[in-house]
């Protein structure tokens, strides 16, 4: 505790004047000579112990008085919280939430622009010297400038670049970032402040485990730092927002047709009628649309679209609402389309006759419209090739490589292989009478460390004898390559007859189980599934001629082989739509793509990006996309790439802690709530100069007197 | 009222006087000289003739000189009680010889100090004066004690006039008083109060000095105690009212800032009803 005016505490001195007055009194009192000296008598036998202890109250009262008032007048300050004079310089951290829930808008401006200028005015009202450090915590938490500043004007420029529109903010992993942070900084006062909406969602699902870490964290710290939360939210009862577009996952080629989904909710009590959708296609509106929602209440509505030039597309849709949160109103996804996927087949037994050659009827099923010379144009184009023609060439213009009933391999072919994979390939291996087993279970399985997923084991089945063929069970497929054979229309798998195969053995215990696309109907697996680097491996345990079964004679034999492949060229291709913070990853054809390209990214930033060579193709990663929307690289052949992080809708949900779960919450981590810079740096004020607590003292005065006025008075009252 | 000598009362007893009241008729044991012989004269039947005998008053001043007595507080205008008790019993015992009364004077603090037999001769009211002046206030009081002794001594049928502050136990004063009112003596109380004793005026630490006991010294915050002074005040008060009225002792206050006439009024107020 100290005092502003110290002089005035020796007025404190005065308590001995009404001491002094006492023992005055008592030493010059008039003599009386009385002669009712009987009734004053009983009155002190009664009332003698019960009046002295009476004075001695009052004394001390009337004694306290001219301290208390001395000690008003000082101007104490309470510095309990202190521990360094008021204007050492602070390390700061300060916690921004730039969740899209902070683009609410509050009496036409935005919860981040309020946060924001909180934010500068506490920075600003700083120490110098002080050590700042911003984290934003929309989405996964990040530091504002990779390391704290010492220089408050340039945090403060800082501040002002924040942009909002972020994903769901993670409390406790922002608190445990800022500590660990604050934990590294300098100064030996630390002030930690958590600027939010504290929206109900976000700290609903942060654990009582959770918190005790933290709190654990904030007791184990050598220098226990102050920590504030203000408050800017309050709840919003109406609110729609646009939570996802689903389309299949299926590589898409030009002018075919996609059917988009775009999933609608309502957060609020208040239905909408006929909220109005916008469908825009690279940003040109193509449909519109309306849709009902009830309150509290998901909807859903199917836009179908093609496109007719290959390329990276965006699409988006908006809802026509006037909610105070627009940012959730719009979903955006970016759609691939191929102009060909590269399919190069290893005949293992080729031929010249028709259909006779091993990958004949695979070849048709892929590019039936070549094949039918028909005028559309297959989104597959293949090329088949002897085993001994597989080389890196071959290689770089694929996206799948099929090897069909192929005998063996070079080393120097299963180590392009490995790197095909590594940097995102796609295998796929069918099985046939000349393949070498042992040569495929030694090198290509190697115990689980090879390419394919399970290691052959013995035929089964026959050709021409009396053999029963197995059909293929049919299923709910779960593999996206097989979904579409979930709706009868488009076949059924069981039609075909599997007359040989091969028993797949059991998967190496050091390697992960592969995943089973179809079985036979003796329950051994007849495609699998594994992934190997970037790249995944397809093994199916039959030939995919008509040697070994009919499927190749079965009209789901296109569909199915069509779908094995795209899907497998899809996934060997990166995403373009991925959860805001996972890495942008973008694979290009060939090592030759070295030069620097351009990616723009939502703020409208241009950034060089460096693609690296990864086995036959060069990829570019770009890890900072923190920030939902889209991301466009533009290659050196001038073709837009387009990418969109995407953020879940839980934040669109507006409801906001109440205050009391708020002190609880400030309780628990022991920190003071505020709810605006003006406030936070009265509270900053007390901590660092104490609080003043001369208007108590003043109380105490005033109050001590009307004791004293109330006890004189009752103490005077009759007691006999 | 019974007295010895003829006043302005009127005596209860009949006997020789010159005033005739009526005629009985005689019977035995009637006092021969009573006959009234001219009636017989007439008539042949024995009558007595009355008469109705005029007496003087007879009363007894007590007046107490206990130390009490001596407290002056300052709105008395230097008058002690003791001052005010003095010149009250001279103006009654004027007044009562000037009414051809007899008038005795009694003074007294734990014990008789003076005992003055009442006389209704106009020479009397030197005796008494001469005594008045020389009473002082001095020592303790025993009130009780003193009316007990005065009781057995006033033998006739009179007037008995205190004046006191009656400082002292209720009870026992009470009992006195009434040993006073069964030998038939009628009473009035006059008892004497300074204002300060009735407000309880003091505001700083006083130390209080008994006038009665000298030694025996309280050191007070008066302020602290007023309240309780006058409660208990009021208590004894009460009390003492209450037990004259029980015993039809009339009881006076007076206050020695009042004028004696007030007193001397409430005094002939109370003779006219005893007529």
């Amino acid at each position: 505790m100290t005092l502003l005016n110290g002089i005035l505490a020796f007025g404190a001195a005065a308590f001995a004047i009404p001491l002094l007055i006492h023992l005055l009194n008592r030493s010059r009192f008039r003599t009386v000579s009385w002669g009712a000296m009987h009734l004053l008598e009983s009155v002190l036998r009664v009332n003698q112990r019960r009046v002295r202890i009476e004075q001695i109250i009052l004394l001390l009262i009337r004694c306290a008085i001219p301290i208390v008032l001395a000690f008003c007048l000082a101007r104490p300050v309470l510095t309990g919280w202190r521990a360094l004079p008021g204007d050492a310089p602070t390390s700061m951290v300060i916690l921004l939430d730039n969740s899209y829930s902070m683009d609410t808008a509050d009496n036409g401006h935005a919860r981040l622009a309020k946060a924001i200028d909180h934010a500068a005015q506490i920075v600003a009202a700083l120490p110098r010297g002080s050590e700042i450090s911003i984290v934003r915590t929309g989405g996964e938490p990040s530091p504002l400038l990779e390391r704290p500043i010492f220089d408050a004007k340039t945090m403060a420029r800082q501040l002002q670049q924040v942009r909002g529109g972020y994903g769901a903010s993670d409390p406790a992993k922002a608190l445990e970032s800022g500590l660990g942070i604050l934990a590294g900084m300098s100064h030996a006062r630390r002030d930690l402040i958590f600027i939010s909406d504290f929206q109900q969602s976000d700290w609903d699902v942060t654990t009582p485990d959770r918190m005790a870490k933290i709190r654990r964290q904030i007791d184990s710290m050598p220098i226990r730092p102050t920590i504030t939360l203000l408050d800017l939210g309050d709840t919003v009862e109406e609110n729609i927002s646009v939570d996802s577009l689903e389309f299949s996952a299926r590589a898409l080629g030009a002018n075919e047709d996609l059917q988009i989904r775009a999933n609608l909710r309502n957060h609020g009590s208040k239905a909408y009628d006929a909220v109005r959708l916008r469908f825009q296609i690279d940003g040109a509106e193509q449909t519109g649309s309306q849709i009902a929602l009830p309150a509290k209440a998901t909807a859903q509505t199917l836009f179908t679209c093609r496109f007719p030039v290959a390329g990276s597309h965006l699409v988006a849709v908006e809802a026509a609402a006037d909610d105070r949160l627009a940012t959730d109103n719009r979903c955006e996804a970016a759609v691939p389309v191929l102009d060909r996927i590269g399919v190069v087949l290893v005949d293992g037994a080729p031929s010249n006759q028709p259909l006779e050659g091993e990958t004949d009827f695979l070849a048709v099923a892929l590019t039936p419209y070549t094949y039918g010379r028909a005028k559309l144009s297959d989104l597959i184009e293949t090329k088949t090739i002897s085993p001994g023609e597989l080389d890196e060439k071959a290689l770089t213009e694929a996206r799948v490589i099929i090897l069909a009933n192929v005998p063996k391999l070079k080393d120097e072919q299963v180590e392009l292989l490995s790197r095909y994979l590594g940097g995102g390939g796609s295998l796929l291996v069918f099985s046939g009478n000349k393949i070498d087993i042992a040569w495929y279970n030694k090198v290509l399985f190697s115990d689980g460390a090879g390419l394919l997923p399970l290691p052959w084991n013995e035929v089964a089945g026959g050709v021409g004898g009396e053999e029963k063929p197995l059909r293929i069970v049919s299923q709910h497929f779960e593999h996206p390559a097989l979904e579409i054979f979930n709706n009868r229309e488009n076949g059924n798998l069981a039609d075909a007859e599997i007359h040989k195969w091969y028993r797949l053995g059991q998967a190496s215990p050091n390697a992960a189980d592969p995943f089973v696309l179809a079985r036979l109907e003796s329950g051994d697996p007849l495609i699998v599934q594994r992934q190997f680097g970037e790249g995944s491996v397809v093994q199916v345990a039959t030939a995919c001629d008509a040697e070994w079964s009919n499927l190749p004679m079965r009209p789901i034999y296109l569909p199915l082989m069509q779908q094995l492949v795209t899907t497998m060229a899809s996934e060997a291709t990166p995403p373009s739509n991925f959860p805001a913070g996972q890495p942008l990853v973008a694979v290009l054809p060939g090592q030759s793509q070295a030069s620097p390209l351009g990616l723009t990214t939502p703020d409208g930033a241009r950034h060089t990006v460096q693609p690296v060579p990864r086995g036959t193709q060069s990829v570019v990663e770009y890890a900072q996309t923190q920030e939902p929307g889209v991301y466009t690289l533009v290659g050196a052949d001038a073709q837009p790439l387009h990418f969109v992080a995407q953020v879940s809708r839980t934040e669109s949900d507006l409801r906001m802690l109440d205050a009391t779960r708020i002190q609880s919450l400030a309780a628990e981590l022991g920190a003071d709530g505020v709810s605006s810079a003006a406030e936070y740096s009265a509270l900053d004020r007390s901590r660092r100069h104490g609080r003043e607590i001369w208007r108590v003292l003043l109380a105490g005065v005033l109050g001590l007197m009307f004791l004293e006025l109330a006890l004189e008075q009752r103490f005077a009252r009759v007691r006999t | 009222m019974e007295g010895f000598c003829s006043g302005l009362h009127r005596s209860p007893h009949k006997g020789f006087s010159v005033e005739f009241k009526e005629h009985r008729p005689y019977v035995r044991g009637d006092e021969v000289r009573s006959i009234d012989w001219k009636i017989f004269g007439k008539t042949d039947r024995l009558y007595i003739r009355e008469h109705e005998q005029e007496t003087n008053l007879r009363s007894t001043i007590l007046l107490d000189t206990s130390g009490s007595m001596g407290y002056c507080g300052v709105r008395a205008g230097g008058i002690s009680k003791h001052h005010y008790a003095v010149r009250l019993t001279a103006c009654l015992a004027y007044l009562m010889l000037e009414q051809q009364d007899s008038v005795g004077l009694v003074t007294f603090d734990s014990e008789v100090r003076r005992y003055i037999p009442p006389r209704g001769r106009a020479s009397h009211l030197r005796a008494i004066l001469d005594e008045l002046g020389k009473s002082r206030p001095q020592v303790e009081t025993e009130l009780a004690q003193v009316f007990h002794e005065l009781a057995a001594k006033i033998h006739r049928r009179s007037l008995v006039i205190i004046i006191s502050d009656c400082f002292g136990d209720v009870d026992q004063l009470l009992k006195a008083l009434a040993r006073f009112r069964h030998a038939r003596h009628d009473m009035i109380v006059f008892q004497i109060w300074d204002p300060d004793e009735l407000d309880f005026p003091f505001r700083q630490w006083t130390q209080f000095e008994s006038l009665e006991t000298p030694a025996h010294r309280r050191l007070v915050d008066p302020a602290h105690l007023r309240q309780a002074y006058l409660e208990n005040l009021k208590r004894f008060r009460d009390q003492l009212t209450a037990g004259c009225h029980r015993h039809r002792i009339d009881l006076v206050p007076m206050t020695t800032d009042r004028p004696y006439a007030e007193a001397l009024a409430s005094y002939l107020a109370i003779r006219r009803r005893l007529k």
